[in-house]
């Protein structure tokens, strides 16, 4: 069995979810592999992009700053901010999103911790999120740190709206939650009672481990398979894709994370040019 | 008609109290030269309209010129959160309504279309409805379903930066358009910083990429490097290292001073040569 890391396991679980003729976000390091290595192997319909709204059919290179000069090296094709929600709108339009909270329900949210009105922390607001998730026939949500902070009882704001009563009042399963995977396993929602249930725990993860890292009683049958590793095909598609290990700084943080920003950055130009060269009018 | 200007001329026509859109979205292609010397001005409780906002928002919240932002994300992505916009929101100083991407496009499409709302399932759930009493709820006329009532947007003045202009207000956008169309055809007033401006007969060699139409704009500023420091494609990426740089600034009240003095109270050639100069921003940002 070929040797793999956390990141190459969440990537190959939320590749593994995509399929079809959609456009696919890439405005993760996570969601712009996972979309890459789709396409290579299961999905090579999958129109992915290099920036939240425009270079529909590029090759994803993970970048810090280069998104939009990836558009204009591989020439792929511009978009509008008006044809990615017509997209949206149509449910032609997939992305991964990374929430800084999820709940039992599958609601989402990114845009404060504590009230809204006096906020202990603000984030950043609910950006586009309330869009996917009234539209949406998949809600993909992934975390790379599974802990009761992250995986919560209850949000502290509805970004995205899970299964609640308003959900079922008005929207129905459009924009439902439909996946979560995390460094622990790969969840689901039941639709009918709104619950978030194991689908796979990944190789080394036990039930006790997910429980203490959960912030709400979550039930573990005895027969949830072990989540398939990634195979040493998809392993050499993502480290392809990602030369510079963009993906790792979703991963560390501190000095560690410092030092490989600043690696990225002097080098991602010069990584762009080597695969993409710049082609004049 | 020449309706090239200096950014102290758009600031003189912009009041206080103003509604104020701000084209760009997250760390790519903001007006930064005319936020700028909005920051350096004694204008007060201005009004912000943005999509996804970032530097541009934080700097006037730092510099005191806001009274109320309307948002569907304020934030510096992956270098982190915004200091000045963390800090307003968590003391309640200013007002703020958290709208979202596409609703922010539709309220500004409202006003273009003279209509007072738009209609959408976006929203619809969320907690948004909950603390943004601006969203009515609806029901269809024809089906009864419920449906979201996103109000007009109405900007005073919106603010662009695009990588060419012609004096009479054309202007050529090369990289991402974000949703810098609609705050132009919004606005009352529609103000243009570009990295070089060219004459009309040039300019118009450009063929579709010329997204902004000089029948609904009032200024153009010749403002080489005037979304630094975010990018502008495919002129220059973003300099994340400034980023770094600001957010260390914001989040300290004495280097924030030291910051004001030493990046925004200056013109816009001294910014430039505090920077290291124009080559050495080239050797930094150019791809």
């Amino acid at each position: 069995m070929p040797e793999y890391t956390i990141d190459e396991l969440i990537i190959a679980c939320m590749a593994r979810e995509l399929h079809g003729e959609v456009l696919v976000s890439s405005v993760t390091a996570f969601g712009a592999l996972a979309a890459h290595l789709a396409k290579s192997t299961h999905a090579p319909d999958l129109a992915v992009l290099s920036t939240p709204e425009s270079g529909m059919d590029a090759v994803p290179l993970p970048t810090l700053s280069l998104g939009q000069f990836l558009t204009e090296n591989q020439r792929a094709i511009p978009l509008t901010m008006e044809d990615i929600f017509d997209a949206i709108f149509t449910d032609r339009f997939r992305i991964w999103i990374n929430p800084a909270q999820i709940d039992q329900h599958g609601n989402v949210n990114i845009s404060v911790i504590g009230p809204w009105e006096r906020p202990k922390v603000a984030l950043v607001g609910s950006r586009g999120i309330p869009e996917d998730t009234s539209h949406l026939s998949q809600g993909l949500y992934y975390l790379t740190t599974h802990s009761p902070r992250t995986v919560v009882a209850k949000v502290d704001f509805i970004s995205g709206p899970g299964y609640t009563p308003d959900r079922r009042r008005w929207l129905g399963s459009h924009g439902a939650p439909t996946c979560l995977v995390t460094d622990l396993g790969v969840f689901g929602f039941d639709p009918r009672s709104g619950q978030m249930t194991p689908r796979s725990l990944h190789p080394g993860v036990g039930p006790g481990m997910v429980q203490e890292r959960t912030g709400f009683p979550i039930e573990i049958p005895k027969d949830t398979p072990v989540t398939p590793p990634p195979t040493a095909e998809e392993i050499a598609i993502i480290h392809a894709a990602d030369p510079l290990e963009v993906r790792k700084l979703e991963l560390l943080s501190g000095a560690e994370a410092a030092e490989k920003f600043a690696a990225i950055y002097e080098r991602e130009r010069q990584t762009l040019h080597a695969a993409w060269p710049r082609r004049r009018h | 008609m020449n309706k090239v200007m200096s950014a102290e001329e758009v600031v003189a026509q912009i009041p206080s109290g103003a509604t104020v859109a701000i084209g760009g979205s997250s760390l790519s292609r903001k007006p930064m030269a005319l936020v700028r010397a909005l920051a350096r001005s004694d204008r007060r409780d201005l009004r912000l309209i943005v999509n996804v906002g970032g530097p541009e928002v934080d700097l006037l919240l730092g510099t005191g010129k806001v009274a109320e932002v309307i948002y569907a994300f304020v934030g510096f992505e992956v270098m982190g959160l915004a200091p000045h916009f963390r800090a307003a929101r968590q003391a309640g100083a200013v007002a703020f309504q958290e709208w979202t991407e596409f609703t922010v496009m539709a309220g500004l499409d409202a006003t273009i279309k003279r209509v007072p709302f738009l209609p959408t399932h976006a929203a619809l759930g969320t907690d948004i409805l909950r603390v943004n009493p601006a969203f009515r709820t609806f029901q269809d006329p024809f089906e009864g379903e419920t449906l979201v009532a996103v109000p007009a947007l109405r900007p005073d003045v919106a603010l662009i930066h695009v990588n060419l202009a012609d004096p009479q207000g054309n202007g050529v956008i090369l990289g991402d358009g974000h949703m810098d169309a609609l705050c132009a055809k919004a606005a009352q007033k529609t103000f243009l910083s570009a990295e070089q401006i060219l004459l009309p007969e040039r300019l118009q060699t450009y063929g579709r990429d010329v997204h902004i139409f000089r029948t609904v704009v009032t200024g153009v500023v010749e403002a080489p490097w005037g979304a630094h420091f975010t990018g502008c494609a495919p002129d220059y990426r973003a300099d994340l290292l400034h980023v770094q740089e600001y957010l260390r600034a914001a989040r300290d009240r004495s280097a924030w001073s030291e910051y004001l003095e030493q990046y925004v109270y200056v013109t816009d050639e001294e910014y430039l040569r505090r920077l290291g100069g124009e080559h050495t921003l080239g050797e930094r940002l150019r791809v």
